[in-house]
């Protein structure tokens, strides 16, 4: 047993050498802004806008979120793109929100779409171990969500093992996010946004 | 407000934007207080910006009162525009510096990844600094189930205060590390140390000291992770969390997949007891590596919160140990375990099954001079079921606290079978109800409390509360 046991961890090594030692064939990239509005609005315009948030507006949206606000400017990057006549509709408004995970941040776009529902969330970056990053299936729970009560953790989003602090800052951004939309959003009677 | 006091104050924005940017401009006096961090700067920053752009609003409010100023001039437009240009601008550099936009520009290699959330990396290489910690006071019931005197003093410990440690190289490699200090200090230990060289999601390396991929617990050991003041009694005696042993392997995710599998110095058969495996555990400490190990690890995840998997380890413990006639003993041993883990709302159930499988037992027996019910099981079995409700989940508005009530049942026996001259110690045959209240304030700490109720099958068990406290960061 020992012998075999043996012979095969030389195997094994060998062929862990011959792996690590080989030249990968592709090189990383990471999600730069403008990548991940273009995946988000392939063929579309996107205007980037910058909001002043007043005072009442970040109190409305903390009461809404349900967590403090600490943006005072916001960029939202609204998509035009074609209808089915070639029109140029709006499609929906990139966010792009930096929080910490454990130690260290986490960039995330969330892509709101005009009914006020996420329509989309990519990582842009990630400086926490890649072991903290939930499954895709995670981040998919999120897919048409309102602001709501039940736009939670342990309510319609599930937690998951050993990205619980990710899970937990991940789900406060989006009700964020969505907070800040439907502010901005309101009537003008309602909201002060300068542009 | 002229608009002249507006350049005078987008001038002192400049300037503010200069001085934070470039602290090495600053004569070396100034220089002696700690540099600004970045969010720091971007809260002046905006603050600067905030407070500029009301200011032009405000102008321009009041150059629109015909009461109160003059008709507005070309120029005078033209000034407001370019003022607010400008404010735009230092409002889109504070972006692209809370965005760090710098470290996420792309390769622009052809053979590029697509962008897509399994393929982020950390932007920057560099340190980087973790940990966690508990506390525990154990409280023991005066007597035993038979009426016996409990004999166990209660007691308090610092049980562990951890720091996790690494360091990324590139994109490419990383090392990281836990450094581990048990009760008080008085135990130190390396509970893993490993280099990785990530290549893809579905394949990727790592070796140095790792923690066997087994269980629920052994990796995800943190407080706040698991429930119950201590861990399940199994995963220390069959699965022998925290087991941490020198090796190397492969680990990665291919769809709704993930694995780990590696090869590592296998166990010391010599520290095997009728208590379980524990003892066999060489740590890294100077590993007597004479027998090999294999251990890998499949889990499925199909939806979120569902987890089902199972692990596998297979090896020879015999570290050349020989027995009474001189015979080098193999001690081939066989763990394995499936586990399943479902989370929905504020329930989460979790379940494990596992079973142990040694050779040799009886001449292992006779090499350690074990005899009668002292024997080392040849087959060790044990399960467990848990269940825990955040009640707080509840509530619309929990504010991030949670607080779960959970329960926990498990059995198992260290010596489900013993060698032919050897018996059973009905000790060994354990049975425990935990009962307990979980409580988190924030996510990253934890207040755990619980009753356990030992019974076994000699009536001895010993009944305890728990009080434990532990935290992460």
């Amino acid at each position: 047993m020992r012998e075999t046991a043996q012979s095969q961890a030389r195997t094994v090594v060998v062929l862990l050498l011959l792996l690590a030692t080989a030249r990968s064939g592709s090189s990383e990239v990471r999600l730069t802004t403008d990548e991940a509005l273009a995946l988000a609005f392939p063929g579309c315009s996107v205007e980037r806008e910058i909001v002043y948030l007043t005072d009442e507006q970040r109190e409305a949206a903390r009461d809404l979120a349900g967590a403090e606000i600490e943006v005072r400017v916001l960029h939202p990057h609204v998509a035009h793109c074609p209808d089915e006549d070639g029109e140029l509709a709006v499609a929906g408004t990139a966010y792009f929100d930096v929080h910490r995970v454990r130690t260290l941040s986490e960039t995330l776009m969330i892509v709101v779409s005009p009914e006020g529902t996420v329509q989309r969330i990519e990582i842009l970056r990630f400086d926490e171990p890649p072991d903290y990053i939930p499954r895709q299936p995670w981040y998919d729970q999120f897919d048409q969500q309102k602001l709501d009560s039940d736009l939670q953790l342990k309510r319609e989003i599930r937690p998951v093992t050993g990205a619980t602090l990710t899970a937990q800052v991940t789900t406060a951004a989006v009700r964020r996010i969505l907070a800040l939309h439907q502010i901005l959003s309101a009537p003008p009677a309602t909201t002060d946004a300068q542009r | 407000m002229h608009a002249r006091s507006i350049r005078r104050r987008l001038l002192a924005a400049l300037t503010t934007v200069a001085l934070l940017g470039g602290p090495s401009l600053l004569p070396v006096g100034a220089q002696e207080t700690a540099p600004p961090s970045d969010a720091d700067r971007i809260d002046r920053l905006e603050s600067v910006v905030e407070e500029l752009r009301a200011e032009l609003e405000a102008l321009r409010a009041d150059q629109a009162t015909p009461a109160t100023t003059p008709p507005a001039s070309d120029t005078r437009d033209a000034a407001f525009d370019e003022l607010a240009r400008r404010i735009d601008l230092l409002a889109s550099e504070i972006e692209d510096l809370r965005l760090d936009e710098e470290t996420v520009v792309a390769d622009q290699s052809e053979h590029g990844y697509g962008p897509a959330a399994s393929k982020v990396y950390r932007s920057q290489p560099g340190i980087s600094l973790g940990g966690y910690g508990e506390f525990l006071f154990e409280s023991f019931s005066s007597s035993r189930d038979d009426g016996s005197p409990g004999g166990t003093k209660d007691a308090s410990d610092t049980l562990r205060a951890i720091v996790y440690f690494g360091y990324k190289f590139d994109d490419n490699w990383l090392f990281n590390s836990e450094i581990e200090f048990e009760h008080g200090g008085s135990e130190v230990a390396i509970e893993f140390a490993y280099l990785d060289r990530l290549w893809k999601p579905g394949l990727n390396f790592r070796g140095g000291h790792l923690l066997l991929p087994m269980g629920f617990v052994n990796e995800l050991h943190e407080p706040p992770v698991f429930l119950g003041a201590k861990r399940p009694q199994i995963e220390r005696v069959i699965l022998p969390s925290t087991w941490h042993e020198n090796g190397f392997g492969i680990f990665g995710e291919v769809g709704d997949l993930s694995y780990r599998s590696y090869v590592v110095n296998g166990m010391e058969g010599a520290g095997f007891s009728s208590g379980g495996l524990r003892g066999g555990r060489q740590k890294g400490n100077r590993a007597i590596s004479e027998d090999l190990a294999w251990v890998s690890r499949l889990d499925y995840s199909p939806a979120p919160g569902l987890l089902v998997g199972g692990s596998l380890y297979l090896g020879d413990s015999g570290q050349g140990l020989e027995s009474p006639t001189g015979e080098i003993l193999g001690v081939g041993t066989t763990i394995y375990d499936l586990h399943a883990e479902w989370k929905w709302r504020g329930l989460e159930l979790r379940g494990l099954v596992t079973h142990a499988e040694l050779d040799d037992v009886a001449e292992l027996n006779r090499a350690l001079g074990k005899i009668g019910s002292a024997s080392i099981g040849e087959e060790l079995d044990g399960w467990y079921l848990q269940a825990g409700y955040d009640v707080l989940s509840l509530l619309d508005r929990s504010a991030g606290r949670q607080l779960t009530p959970y329960f926990r049942w498990e059995q198992f026996d260290t010596q489900s079978a013993v060698p032919t001259g050897f018996s059973r110690n009905p000790a060994q045959d354990q049975e425990i109800f935990t009962l307990g209240l979980d409580y988190k304030p924030i996510a990253p700490i934890v207040i755990k409390m619980d009753y356990q109720d030992y019974d076994n099958g000699a009536g001895t068990g010993l009944d305890q509360f728990n009080l434990a406290v532990g935290y992460i960061f």
